[in-house]
C-alpha cells in the first residue's frame, strides 16, 4: 500500500527515539515469555532424556516397595510369563567408590534434584542389556558375556578425569574391602552413561552380586514389552502389580521425572507472570506512545482530514505504525530471548543439579505464542488512540491548539476502577486459581487490578497534587510549584505514567517479598537443619556406632546419626506417595540440633518423648498443608514389615526432598525398615573456633577407613543460600526490567509535554525564568510522578505479595509467614524516585535548552 | 452557472449559557473560473463560512450546493469523500507533511485516494511548472521557504482538478511580495485552469485580483463589490479600501 509506505512507515522515521522507546517495552515482554518457553522446553527435554534416555527401551520397572532391600532374581521367570512381557532385565544397583579416589565427594545438599556423590555401579545382564539401551562405547569394548568377569564399562569422562584408561585394573570399595576390576570398555555419557551425572559404571550382574556380597539378588528388573502385545501397557502394567503384590511396584520409568517437572514448572510460573507484567507495562508504554502522537499530530491528521482522508483511513494508518512497531519490538524481542534463554537454561541447570541442553531449540509453539502476544498486546494498546486519531476534526487542524478535551475515562473511569480493584482483589483472596498450575486467569486478575487502579489515578491527582505542593516547594523551589501543578495538565498521559511506574514498583515488591519470605522460611529451617557445625557423609553406608566413637574425638560436643530411608506414604485414596523417612535418635538429634515446630506453641520435649517412644512421626508441614494431616492423626508407611501405621507427633519445618519427608526414631528404623545404617552424621563442636581442627581430627582417626567426607555448616550453608540467590536472581531482574520500562515511559510523557509546552516554556523565558529553574520545574513534575507511583506501588505491592503468598500456600502446600524486608520497601521507593528524576533529566535539559524567540515565534 | 451556492446560511456556537452567532443568514455563490474574495473584520465570520462551504463543518441553518449536491446534508464519510475529489484547501498555517517532500505533498490526495501517482506525472509536471518549483521537488516542507510551502499547498489542492479552491488567508504569514506571487498564482489558475476560487484575507492589495469581493460584519454579507480585471490593480485596490474605510474596517 503506497499510503501506508508514505505516511506511517515515514512518520515512523521521522520519529526514530520515540519509537525505540516503546518498542522497548515489547521487546523486553516478548524476550522474557520466549526465554522462558525455550529454556522452559530445554529444561523439560533435558529431564525427560535423562530420565528416558537412561531408561532405554525400557517399558515397565520393577523395584521393592521398599527400595532398600533387593529381591531374589529368580522373579524374572515369573516376569516373562506374563503375557506381554517379552524381557526381564536385572539390575544391581552397587553404591561404592573408587579406592584410588581422593575424598572429594561433596555431600549432595540439593534442595530440587537429589544427587549424592560417589559412582554407582549397575550389575547388569552383559547378553539383554545392550538390546534395552544403547550405550555407546567409545573405547575398548562392552562386558563380556561372561556373567562373573570381574570387569568394568565405565564413563569415559568419569574415566578421564579419574585418569583411568581401558585395560587398567582399579580398586572399588566393597564390603570385603577394596576389590579389583579391570576396565574393559567406556561409554559415551549420553543414554545410560548420564545415571548419576556420568559417575557411573557397568558390570556383570554376578560379578556385582559377588563384589557386593548379595548373592541372587537384584534391585530392579526393567521389563520390556512386547511390541506385538495386544493389551496396553497399562493393562500389562496393572496384571504386574496385582500378580506381584504390595512387596513390588511396577513403576513407568518416566514417572521418575515428574517431581522435578512439577517444581520447574512452579519456578517457570513465576517468571512467565513476570515476563507478562513487562509487557503489560510495555502495553502502557505503546499506549502513552500512540496517545501522544495523536496530540502531537492533531493538526496533521486535521489537515488530511480537510484534504480528504477518512476517519477509517487515518484509523488504519496509526493501526499500522502500531503493527510495524509491535512486529519490530516482537523481532527484537525474539533474538534477545533466544539471547537470555541461554543465561536461564544456566540457571535451571543449577537448579536441578544436571545440565540443561546447552544447544537450545526454539520450539515453535512458545515462539508463536510470544510473537503474537507482542504483536496483540501492540496492537490493543494502539486501539484506542488510533481511534481517537480518526476523530480529529478537520478544524482542528486550523484552529491554534485548543483544551484537551477530558475523556469520558478521566472523568468516570475511577468508577470503573474501583469495580475492577474490588472485584479483582475480592477474587485473589478467595483464589479459586489453585487448580490452574499455570496462573492463567490468576494473571489476568492482577492485571485487571493495575488497570483498576490505573483508572483511579486520575480522579486523585489533584488531590495529591494539592497536599504535597508544599512538600515539591520546598525541594524544587517556587518553579517547582509550578511544575507540581502541570501534573493535572496532560493527565491521561500523566496517569499512564504513574500506573507504569506503580506497577514497576509493586514488581519489585512483589518479588522481595515472595523470594523474601521464602529465604526467611528456608533460613530458619537450614539454620536449625544445619544445626550441627560438621556434617559428615560417606559414599558407602555408616556404621551406626560410628556416631559414638565420633562423639568421643577431642572437641567434638555431641554426634546423632541420621538415616534417610525412601519409603511410601498411603494417601488416604488407597495410593502411595514416595516419601523420605528420616530416622534419628532424638535424644542424640537433640544434643547437636533442633527441630523448628511449625506451630510454636508445640510443646517440644512432649514431642521428642512421643517420638522416641516409637510408632510416631514428625511431619513436614508440606505434607501436613497437602494432605490435610495433623498432630494425632495416623499416617500409614510401607516398611519392610509390611505397611505400618505410625501416629503424627508434631508438624516441623523441614524442606529435605522438597518437604516429602517424616521424621521418625532409630529403633523404629531397625524394627520396620530392618537398617541400622547412617546416611549421615552430624556433629557439634564444643568450640566454634576449632571446627577446622575437630574436622582434621576425625579425619585422621575415621577418614581413611570409613571414605569420609566432610563439610562444615558455613560452607553448606553458603552453598545453599548461594543456590536460593541464584535462583531468586531472575525474579529481581525481570521486576527491575518492568521499572526500566515504566521509566521509559518518564522519558516519553515529560518529552512530550515539553514539546508541546514550548511555547509556554518560551514565554516563561522570556519573562525571567532561569534555565535552572525550567529544569526543576521539569523534574518537579516527574518527581511528583515517581512519588505517587512509589507510594501507591508500596500499598499494592505489599498488599499483592500477601494475597500471592497465600495463594502459594494453597498452591503449593509451603506455608510461608510473610516478610518484607525493609531492603525491598526501600529499594521499591528509592527506584520509583531516583529513575523517574533521571529519566526526567533529559527532557527537562532539552526543556531548558528551548531557544525564547524560536518558541515565540513558533506557529 | 455558480458551481457552489449557499443560502441562509447560520452558524450559531453555544458556548456554555452564551450563544455566539457566527453567521446570520449569509448567502454565497461563485461560478468556475471567477475568483472571489471574502473580506471583513476579526471575528466576523470569515473563516466559519469557508469551513462551511468546504464542508468541514455542518451549519445550523442554511444549506450549501457544491456541483448540485447539497454538502450539509451529508454524512461524515460522504463529506469527506467531496473533500477529496472536488474541494481544495489551502490554510495559513501548516498545510504540509514534514516527513513528506514537496513532490509527494502535492500527490498526497491522489494517495489517499488509493490511485496510482504514476498517473498524474503530466498533471504533477503542469503544476509544478505553474507554481514554479520545478528545482524545489523532492525538498522536505522545513527546507522550503514560507512562500514555498504556500506554492506546494496550493499545487495540492488544484491536484485533484476540484470544483473549488478554498484558501484561508493563505497569504496571512507571508511579505507582501511573496504574498502578491502566491495571488498571482490563484488568478492564473483561475484564468487558466477555469477554476473557481475563494479567499479570505485581510489584505486589499490581495483581494484587488478578484472579481468579486464580498464583506463579512457580525456574521451577515454587508456589502458586495464587483471588479472589473480589465482596469488598473490600483484603481480595485482604491475601491476596495474605500468600501473598507467606510465600513470602518
Ligand atoms: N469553535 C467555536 N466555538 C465558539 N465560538 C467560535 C468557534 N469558532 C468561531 N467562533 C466564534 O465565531 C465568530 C466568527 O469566528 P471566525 O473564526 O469565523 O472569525 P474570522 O472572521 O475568521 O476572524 P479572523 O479574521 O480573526 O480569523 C467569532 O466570534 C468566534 O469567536
Ligand atoms: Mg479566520
Amino acid at each position: 500500500m503506497l499510503l501506508t509506505r508514505y505516511l506511517s512507515l515515514r512518520s515512523l522515521r521521522a520519529r526514530p527515539l520515540r519509537v525505540l522507546l516503546s518498542m522497548f517495552g515489547i521487546t523486553i515482554g516478548v524476550a522474557g515469555i520466549l526465554a522462558i518457553g525455550i529454556a522452559n522446553q530445554a529444561a523439560m527435554d533435558s529431564i525427560t532424556r535423562l530420565f528416558e534416555d537412561t531408561s532405554g527401551r525400557v517399558d515397565l520397572m520393577v523395584t521393592a516397595a521398599s527400595s532398600d532391600s533387593g529381591f531374589s532374581d529368580s522373579l524374572a521367570r515369573s516376569l516373562v510369563n506374563v503375557p506381554g512381557v517379552q524381557m526381564a532385565l536385572p539390575i544391581l544397583k552397587a553404591q561404592t567408590a573408587l579406592a584410588s579416589s581422593s575424598a572429594q565427594t561433596e555431600l549432595g545438599l540439593s534442595f530440587f534434584g537429589t544427587n549424592s556423590g560417589g559412582l554407582i555401579l549397575y550389575g547388569v545382564d552383559p547378553l539383554g542389556e545392550p538390546q534395552a539401551r544403547d550405550y555407546t562405547i567409545t573405547n575398548g569394548r562392552f562386558l563380556s558375556e561372561d556373567r562373573q568377569a570381574f570387569e568394568v564399562v565405565l564413563v569415559e569422562n568419569y574415566a578421564d578425569d579419574q585418569d583411568i584408561r581401558v585395560g587398567d585394573r582399579v580398586g572399588i570399595l566393597t564390603p570385603y574391602g577394596v576389590e579389583k576390576v579391570q576396565v574393559v570398555g567406556l561409554m559415551a555419557r549420553e543414554g545410560p552413561g548420564q545415571t548419576n551425572n556420568g559417575v557411573f559404571g557397568v558390570l556383570p550382574l554376578e560379578a556385582a552380586q559377588q563384589l557386593f556380597n548379595r548373592p541372587g539378588q537384584v534391585d530392579q528388573f526393567d521389563l520390556i514389552l512386547d511390541p506385538k502385545a495386544s493389551s496396553p501397557i497399562e493393562s500389562i502394567q496393572e496384571v504386574l502389580q496385582k500378580r506381584l503384590g504390595a512387596d513390588y511396584s511396577v513403576t513407568y520409568p518416566a514417572g521418575q521425572g515428574r517431581r522435578m517437572t512439577q517444581m520447574l514448572s512452579n519456578y517457570q510460573i513465576g517468571l512467565n507472570f513476570l515476563s507478562g507484567i513487562a509487557l503489560f507495562v510495555g502495553a502502557f508504554l505503546i499506549y502513552n506512545a500512540f496517545a501522544m502522537t495523536v496530540v502531537e499530530r492533531t493538526r496533521e491528521f486535521g489537515m488530511l482530514r480537510a484534504i480528504g482522508m477518512t476517519r477509517r483511513q487515518i484509523t488504519q494508518q496509526m493501526l499500522v505504525e502500531a503493527l510495524v512497531l509491535g512486529a519490530a519490538g516482537s523481532i527484537l524481542g525474539v533474538l534477545l530471548g533466544v539471547l537470555g534463554a541461554r543465561g536461564l537454561a544456566a540457571m535451571m541447570s543449577t537448579l536441578l543439579g544436571s545440565p540443561v541442553q546447552s544447544q537450545l531449540t526454539i520450539p515453535p509453539a512458545a515462539l508463536a505464542v510470544s510473537l503474537s502476544m507482542g504483536m496483540g498486546v501492540t496492537l490493543l494498546a494502539a486501539a484506542l488512540p488510533s481511534i481517537q486519531a480518526g476523530r480529529v476534526t478537520p478544524i482542528a487542524a486550523i484552529r491554534i491548539r485548543g483544551v484537551p478535551r477530558q475523556g469520558w475515562f478521566q472523568r468516570h473511569g475511577w468508577k470503573l476502577g474501583v469495580v475492577l480493584l474490588a472485584v479483582s482483589t475480592a477474587l485473589l483472596i478467595w483464589n479459586p486459581f489453585a487448580d490452574d498450575p499455570l496462573f492463567r486467569a490468576g494473571s489476568m486478575v492482577v492485571f485487571a487490578m493495575f488497570t483498576g487502579i490505573t483508572l483511579i489515578i486520575p480522579a486523585m491527582v489533584d488531590a495529591w497534587e494539592r497536599w504535597t505542593r508544599p512538600l515539591m516547594a520546598a525541594i524544587y523551589g517556587a518553579s517547582g510549584a509550578l511544575g507540581s501543578r502541570n501534573i493535572q495538565r496532560a493527565r491521561s498521559r500523566t496517569t499512564l505514567t504513574v500506573g507504569a511506574l506503580l506497577v514497576g514498583v509493586a514488581m519489585i515488591l512483589v518479588v522481595r517479598g515472595l523470594t523474601g519470605s521464602f529465604a526467611a522460611d528456608l533460613r530458619v529451617w537450614v539454620e536449625s537443619y544445619l544445626g550441627g557445625d560438621v556434617y559428615i557423609h560417606s559414599s558407602v553406608p555408616l556404621r551406626a556406632d560410628l556416631a559414638r566413637q565420633i562423639s568421643a574425638v577431642d572437641g567434638v560436643a555431641a554426634a546423632a546419626s541420621i538415616r534417610y530411608q525412601p519409603t511410601e506414604v498411603r494417601l488416604s485414596d488407597g495410593s502411595f506417595e514416595a516419601i523420605t523417612y528420616m530416622a534419628v535418635d532424638p535424644a542424640a538429634y537433640s544434643r547437636v540440633t533442633r527441630f523448628v515446630f511449625s506451630d510454636n506453641r508445640t510443646d517440644s520435649s512432649a514431642a521428642l518423648s512421643t517420638l522416641a517412644a516409637g510408632d510416631a512421626l514428625f511431619i513436614s508441614s508440606v505434607l501436613a498443608e497437602k494432605y490435610q494431616w495433623q498432630v494425632g492423626d495416623a499416617v500409614a508407611l510401607r516398611t519392610q514389615g509390611g505397611v505400618r501405621t505410625f501416629t503424627v507427633a508434631a508438624v516441623v519445618v523441614d524442606f529435605f526432598n522438597q518437604g516429602l519427608v517424616v521424621t521418625g526414631n532409630w529403633n523404629d528404623l531397625r524394627r520396620y525398615f530392618h537398617s541400622n545404617e547412617a546416611s549421615t552424621i552430624l556433629v557439634s563442636v564444643r568450640d566454634p573456633q576449632s571446627v577446622a581442627a575437630v574436622q582434621t581430627r576425625i579425619d585422621d582417626l575415621y577418614g581413611k577407613r570409613y571414605r569420609l567426607s566432610m563439610d562444615s555448616n558455613a560452607s553448606i550453608r553458603a552453598r545453599v543460600f548461594n543456590l536460593m540467590d541464584q535462583a531468586f536472581s531472575m525474579f529481581d531482574v525481570l521486576a527491575l526490567l518492568s521499572v526500566l520500562v515504566a521509566s521509559l515511559g518518564v522519558v516519553n510523557t515529560l518529552t512530550m509535554n515539553v514539546i508541546e509546552r514550548t511555547r509556554e516554556i518560551g514565554m516563561l523565558r522570556a519573562t525571567g525564568m532561569t534555565r535552572r529553574q525550567v529544569i526543576l520545574m521539569v523534574m518537579a513534575e516527574a518527581g511528583l510522578m515517581g512519588m505517587i507511583g512509589g507510594l501507591l506501588g508500596l500499598v499494592f505491592g505489599v498488599l499483592l505479595s500477601r494475597i500471592f503468598l497465600t495463594g502459594m500456600t494453597a498452591m503449593s502446600g509451603y506455608r510461608l509467614d510473610f516478610v518484607m524486608p525493609a531492603s525491598g520497601i526501600l529499594s521499591a521507593l528509592v527506584v520509583a524516585l531516583v529513575i523517574s528524576q533521571l529519566a526526567a533529566f533529559p527532557p527537562a535539559r532539552q526543556a531548558a535548552r528551548t531557544n525564547v524567540l524560536e518558541a515565540i515565534q513558533y506557529e | 452557472m455558480s458551481v457552489l451556492q449557499a443560502s441562509q446560511l447560520i452558524k450559531r456556537y453555544q458556548l456554555g449559557v452564551h450563544e455566539v452567532n457566527a453567521l446570520n443568514g449569509v448567502d454565497f455563490e461563485a461560478a468556475a473560473g471567477e475568483f472571489v474574495a471574502i473580506m471583513g473584520p476579526s471575528g466576523s465570520g470569515k473563516s466559519t463560512l469557508l469551513h462551511l462551504l468546504g464542508g468541514l463543518d455542518a451549519p445550523t441553518g442554511g444549506t450549501v450546493m457544491l456541483a448540485g449536491q447539497e454538502l450539509s446534508g451529508l454524512n461524515d464519510q460522504q463529506a469527506t469523500l467531496a473533500r477529496r475529489r472536488s474541494i481544495g484547501f489551502v490554510f495559513q498555517f501548516f498545510n504540509l507533511l514534514p516527513t513528506l517532500s514537496a513532490e509527494e505533498n502535492i500527490l498526497l490526495p491522489i494517495l489517499i485516494d488509493g490511485k496510482k501517482p504514476a498517473e498524474f506525472k503530466e498533471r504533477l509536471d503542469q503544476l509544478i511548472a505553474l507554481v514554479g518549483l520545478e528545482e524545489r521537488r523532492t525538498h522536505k516542507p522545513d527546507q522550503l521557504s514560507g512562500g514555498e510551502q504556500q506554492r506546494v499547498a496550493l499545487a495540492r489542492a488544484l491536484i485533484t482538478q476540484p470544483a473549488i479552491l478554498l484558501a484561508d488567508e493563505p497569504t496571512g504569514n507571508l511579505d507582501s511580495n511573496t504574498g502578491k506571487a502566491i495571488m498571482e498564482l490563484l488568478r492564473r489558475s483561475c484564468d487558466d485552469l477555469n477554476q473557481a476560487i475563494v479567499v479570505v484575507t485581510h489584505d486589499a492589495r490581495a483581494a484587488a485580483f478578484a472579481d468579486r469581493v464580498v464583506f463579512l460584519r457580525d456574521g451577515q454579507v454587508e456589502r458586495r463589490l464587483q471588479l472589473a480585471q480589465d482596469e488598473a490593480p490600483a484603481q480595485r485596490m482604491r475601491a476596495i479600501i474605500e468600501i473598507m474605510e467606510s465600513l470602518e474596517l
